[in-house]
């Protein structure tokens, strides 16, 4: 079984030979910026760096998968919100958020032509030519509410999610097919999966109610706009037990969690429905990989596959300065494991 | 009303996260001729206590915190209105707040400016992705005593760090107590940088803020 016969075996449901490793997040990393010589801010910007240095992830590392791009901004730039870059060492954050609350907008005709989404659609093109044999190709769109919360800014949003929701409504809308719309180019491009990260969709941010008032029903839109047989990853920061049966019910094909989360917990739940829905992650991405060695990383894996993990992942964005070795334990503990 | 109904609508008006009500109960206060200060410590701030708690225990949610936070300022602004002029200059500490610089969400950090405020800080608020001189040269124009930095990524956690050199290099660390919180940050890393104090939601960095404020005037 190659790294991306597993990966998708692992996504359906299907056995596979070990369990598979991978990163629905982030994946760029100084040692792999020396290693591909593609860094940030240009991996950030052109197609070509972009994707040299998402490989790295399958050809120095080994993880089953790779995917594009290391930041959650495209979707907002092209909608209209200002981006400003922090060198080779971090990643584009808005700088000017484009919208107010109460102020038009509308989804731009051109929006796959417009700001950085060309280079993105082009990344996975070059992605699928270049290790899409051995490897599977992920694209990453942000989820509607994260979107919203890049155009007007978070604590507005926070602010009439609890007291005006229905004000969201016009920025969900326009954010949601911009995704949508983005997850379809990226599938066409080639790309074996989508992930939606909706990190701003978190229960430490928002209560459940709120949750499948604005966000829920913004990412099962999304998921039955692209098509029925693509496989879909969501990933939610934070500890999403109370809104378990809420993400399955989008539709998605396999959740992402941060380790806060109470996996066997989520495991229990996601067994009632009948499909196999697989959870990833297991591994902290800023005690272990950010403060931690190999070592925390192999015990992080250990617990996550007796947790019951079905992938094993980091929970969040790789942190920059997390090292080839402490990546490589990840796929090194998971090949042992089943050996045993 | 007397007294003690009207602190005790004011609580429950925070708790509810209702602003108007609690601008109103504030403006009833001054009529009624009580006194401010007991009606922000006793009445307001207990509600504000209150939903802390509700928070640290999962009842209640962001949103519902900064618009309670929300509702609080403007209640106490209005008793502010009421106090004697000695009670307004007296300030329980200065403070500089700030994202770090490549970081631009700033929830956490906007509610504890404004509970620092309510709580008799002078507070300067310096926003989101703060470059850290602006953090050192604010420091020093100001002579706060607490400067507090947010991080809610690893690529600018390493900021809180660098920032603690900087005030070194200013010769600024011994006068100043930093604080540090946001999503990634815990108290080990406040630990293993040297920062004074780690909170791990607002209610909490509000309540330590408070204490060093006390130790640092003696």
């Amino acid at each position: 079984m190659n790294s991306r016969e597993r990966f998708l075996a692992a996504m359906r449901g299907e056995p596979t030979d070990r369990a598979s490793v991978f990163s629905a997040n982030q994946t760029g990393t100084y040692e792999l910026m020396d290693a591909t010589g593609a860094e940030w801010p240009e991996a950030h910007q052109k197609a070509e760096p972009m994707a040299k240095l998402a490989a790295g992830a399958h050809t120095i590392i080994g993880f089953d998968a790779v995917r594009v791009p290391y930041c959650q901004t495209f979707e907002s730039e092209a909608l209209g919100s200002t981006v400003k870059y922090a060198g080779r060492e971090g990643v584009p954050r808005i700088h000017e958020h484009g919208y107010k609350i109460g102020d038009p907008i509308s989804y731009p005709d051109d929006f796959l032509e417009r700001g950085r989404i060309p280079e993105l659609i082009k990344a996975v093109e070059l992605l699928k030519e270049q290790v899409g044999d051995s490897a599977a190709v992920g694209g990453n769109i942000v989820g509607p509410f994260s979107i919203a919360a890049n155009l007007l800014g978070i604590t507005d949003v926070l602010k009439a999610s609890f007291k005006k929701p229905e004000s969201l409504e016009p920025y969900l809308e326009v954010a949601e097919r911009a995704g949508t719309e983005l997850g379809k180019a990226l599938l066409e491009a080639g790309a074996d999966f989508i992930i939606i990260e909706d990190m701003m969709a978190s229960i430490d941010v928002i209560s459940p109610p709120i949750f499948e008032k604005v966000a829920q029903p913004w990412e099962k839109r999304q998921l039955d706009g692209l098509p029925s047989d693509a496989l879909t990853i969501i990933h939610i920061c934070g500890k999403v037990n109370s809104i378990t049966k809420q993400i399955a019910e989008t539709g998605t094909t396999a959740i992402s969690v941060e380790p806060t989360v109470d996996a066997p917990a989520m495991k229990a739940i996601l067994s009632e429905f009948d499909r196999p829905i697989p959870l990833i992650g297991g591994v902290d991405a800023v005690n272990t990989l950010f403060s931690g060695t190999a070592g925390t990383v192999r015990a992080d894996v250990e617990k996550a596959l007796a947790d019951g993990y079905d992938m094993i992942a980091p929970g969040c964005s790789i942190p920059p300065s997390a090292t080839n070795e402490m990546l490589k334990a990840m796929v090194q503990t998971a090949e042992e494991a089943a050996k045993k | 009303m007397n007294e003690q109904e009207l602190m005790e609508a004011a609580a429950a008006a925070i708790v509810a996260a209702d602003e108007e009500k609690a601008v109103d109960l504030a403006r009833q206060a001054l009529e009624l001729g009580l006194d401010p200060v007991k009606v922000i410590n006793l009445g307001y701030s207990e509600g504000m206590k209150q939903v802390g708690d509700l928070f640290e225990r999962g009842q209640v949610f962001l949103p519902e915190v900064i618009i309670a936070s929300e509702a609080m300022v403007a209640a106490v602004d209005i008793l502010e209105e009421g106090l004697p002029e000695a009670e307004k200059e007296k300030t329980a500490g200065i403070a500089v707040l700030g994202t770090i610089e490549g970081d631009v969400h700033d929830i956490g950090k906007g509610i504890v400016a404004t509970l620092l405020r309510v709580y008799g800080f002078e507070v300067h608020d310096l926003g989101r992705d703060v470059p850290l001189d602006d953090f050192v040269a604010k420091v020093k124009e100001t002579g706060a005593h607490i400067v507090g930095s947010s991080a809610l990524m690893t690529t600018t956690m390493v900021g809180q760090r660098t920032l603690e050199q900087k005030l070194k290099d200013a010769g600024l660390r011994d006068k100043v107590k930093t604080m540090v919180g946001g999503a990634v940050v815990t108290q080990h890393w406040a630990d293993k940088i040297g920062a004074d104090g780690y909170a791990e939601d607002a209610q909490e960095a509000v309540q330590k803020a408070i204490e060093i404020a006390e130790t640092m005037r003696g």
